[in-house]
């Protein structure tokens, strides 16, 4: 829990809950915890890339974000380590990623998917449990 | 919450969610299991998204769900929805991010015995041969042109390019390319997620596994199938891949906006969908047809490495290595069929997740050698017990839209099973019980460990008990590969 993700049940695929004080801590969160199931962490910061991205709202934007990051992770073959989310608006977020070559991958993940996503407010911030196809 | 209570039971293992249980369902649900297999569904979320199933417009009849049901996003796995194409709706969720993930079965005309003995060495020639594993790409790189006949062409492309024969093409589902396939609707990012991965096993679930035919169960059927008592098989289960896996990502974001403009309300955002009959629905439809055929093209030319690694490995040791194939079915994938609801022939948009397509006897869709006795129906188990061969039925086209389970479905999670089972022990269990598995990481192989899935003899039982499909041979592992 201090990394700001934990591992929880799913019975066929994986799923995480995420934490934030806000929601640029909980998309940087969730991208950390993704990346944590999918690869040995980088400390590399030869990689850097910028994304930019429109949805419906912010269920939609943090899908997209992680789906964005997991076709980048597959195609340029690159592991992110720093997430720094520029721009975050219900429907658009600009973020600045930072990593290196993909050294071991641990797991495949196929996508992120809405199953169960609400990112609910709680008197300690912001918490939201994602489901990954696997 | 449903409970057993909210259930009536329709006939034997067929249990129903009446359409008043609540006020979004415009059919009622229906599950397929034995008590046991009830109570595990009950367990999960599964009977909940099977519920949320029946709220789709256009639905029609039933929604179902298959005896290796479990809890997905959407529908659950093991689901199976029928809408009428004029009104209704076509849903990417409702499909899966693997499209037409599914299995195909090659046999032999060696006995398992003669072979046996160098098990070891089938077992490492195919973990060497066949590109598996995280990450891990092909040798074949596409270029934009031949990806674009990929797409169009499934596995006639595969076959053009020296991979197979057409008797390959013959029996695959929809001679291996879905119709309607339309290259340009799939994203340039999909397209570069699969450009190097054609040929490739993945990891997960997929598997390549050689097998022994223990029993045969309807020796009629097992003949026009080509099956015969130790006679030595192998099965292939995998899917469209990276490519695939973007088309589900792209078209669910994209039909975010198409729910709003079409009025649709949904009770899961998973089942993000649009009319059929509509610009999104038929751009979808077209891509995932795409998809598809992506995945048959793969399938095919994972059978032709696995044929020459075998052909290689066993040379000297028998004499006709020849492997035909049996039949190539899809589980996750839509399809239109044509069905009669209420007395009149309809055209049906069927979703299957996690389902098998399983047409009866006369269905013109079956190939020519077997449409007398129906459908080669392809269960692959978990990989310490067994995988079965079934035969689909007339009674599956008037229960279940040709319809029967795919697996033996997940009934305990990926992290319970890293934590409960210790992959190397798990491996080393198994091969003093005589089966050989090489996996391409130790935590992953924990995670497809036999106690994490149903049993599925009870899933195969209840399929054949209610005659959807038919049991034809029982196949018992002896050696598998997993990514």
């Amino acid at each position: 829990m201090s990394e700001g993700f934990e591992e929880i049940e799913h019975t066929a695929d994986l799923a995480i809950r995420v934490y934030g004080r806000d929601m640029r801590e909980l998309f940087a969160n969730a991208a950390c915890g993704m990346f944590a199931l999918m690869a040995e962490p980088s400390k590399e910061t030869t990689c850097e890339r910028e994304v930019s991205l429109e949805a419906t709202d912010y269920e939609g934007l943090l899908v997209d974000w992680l789906n964005e990051l997991i076709y980048l992770h597959e195609v340029e073959g690159e592991t992110y380590s720093q997430f720094a989310i520029e721009t975050l608006l219900p429907t658009k977020l600009k973020a600045h990623v930072i990593g290196g070559p993909t050294r071991h991958k641990t797991k495949a993940i196929k996508a992120a998917t809405f199953h169960d996503l609400a990112i609910e407010e709680t008197p300690s911030g912001l918490v939201a449990t994602i489901v990954f196809d696997v | 919450m449903v409970d057993k209570k909210d259930m009536k039971r329709v006939e034997e293992y067929v249990y129903e969610i009446p359409k008043d249980f609540r006020p979004d369902m415009r059919v009622p649900a229906r599950l397929y299991a034995d008590e046991e297999l009830l109570e595990m569904a009950l367990r999960d979320r599964s009977v909940e998204q099977l519920i949320n199933t029946a709220t789709l417009p256009g639905v029609v009849k039933y929604t179902l769900a298959m005896p290796d049901i479990h809890q997905g996003y959407g529908p659950p796995i093991g689901g199976v929805i029928p809408l009428r194409t004029s009104d209704g709706v076509i849903s990417p969720g409702a499909v899966g991010y693997d499209i037409n993930c599914g299995v195909r079965l090659l046999r032999s005309n060696i006995m398992a015995e003669e072979v046996k003995p160098i098990m070891d060495e089938i077992v490492n020639a195919l973990f060497q041969g066949v590109p598996s594993g995280v990450g891990r790409s092909g040798d074949i790189r596409l270029s934009h042109r031949d990806m674009d006949d990929v797409l169009e062409k499934g596995s006639a492309w595969a076959v053009s390019q020296g991979y197979g024969t057409k008797d390959d093409l013959e029996h695959t589902e929809e001679q291996g390319a879905l119709a309607g396939a339309e290259a340009r609707v799939v994203s340039p990012r999909a397209k570069k997620r699969g450009a190097d991965q054609l040929g490739t096993l993945g990891s997960g679930n997929h598997f390549v596994e050689v097998g022994e035919v223990e029993e045969v169960y309807d020796r009629e059927i097992a003949d026009a199938f080509g099956l015969f008592e130790g006679q030595l098989v192998v099965w292939i289960h995998t899917g469209s891949r990276g490519l695939g896996h973007q088309v589900c990502t792209d078209y669910v974001r994209d039909l975010q906006q198409a729910v709003t403009k079409y009025g649709i309300k949904l009770p899961d955002r998973e089942l993000v969908c649009a009319p059929f009959d509509s610009p999104e629905g038929r751009d979808y439809f077209a891509a995932m047809a795409c998809a598809a055929n992506y995945a048959w093209a793969n399938r095919q030319v994972l059978a032709h490495r696995v044929r020459q690694v075998l052909d290689n490995v066993l040379a000297g040791v028998v004499k006709d290595r020849e492997l035909t194939l049996v039949y190539d079915v899809a589980h996750n994938i839509a399809k239109v069929e044509e069905y009669p609801i209420d007395g009149k022939p309809t055209k049906l948009i069927i979703h299957r997740k996690g389902a098998t397509r399983a047409f009866g006897p006369g269905m013109k869709d079956v190939p020519a050698d077997y449409r007398e006795v129906g459908q080669p129906v392809l269960i692959p188990g978990d990989m310490g017990t067994a995988s079965y061969v079934l035969v689909g039925t007339t009674e599956a086209m008037e229960k279940t839209f040709g319809t029967s389970c795919h697996g033996a479905g997940r009934v305990m999670s990926r992290s319970a099973a890293r934590k409960k089972i210790r992959g190397q022990e798990l491996q080393r269990e198994l091969a003093e019980s005589g089966i050989i598995v090489r996996g391409g990481s130790m935590s992953g192989l924990a995670e497809e460990a036999p106690d994490a899935y149903k049993d599925v003899d009870r899933v195969v039982n209840v399929v054949h008990s209610t005659g959807v499909a038919r049991k034809v041979a029982r196949v018992v592992p002896l050696g598998v590969i997993k990514g």
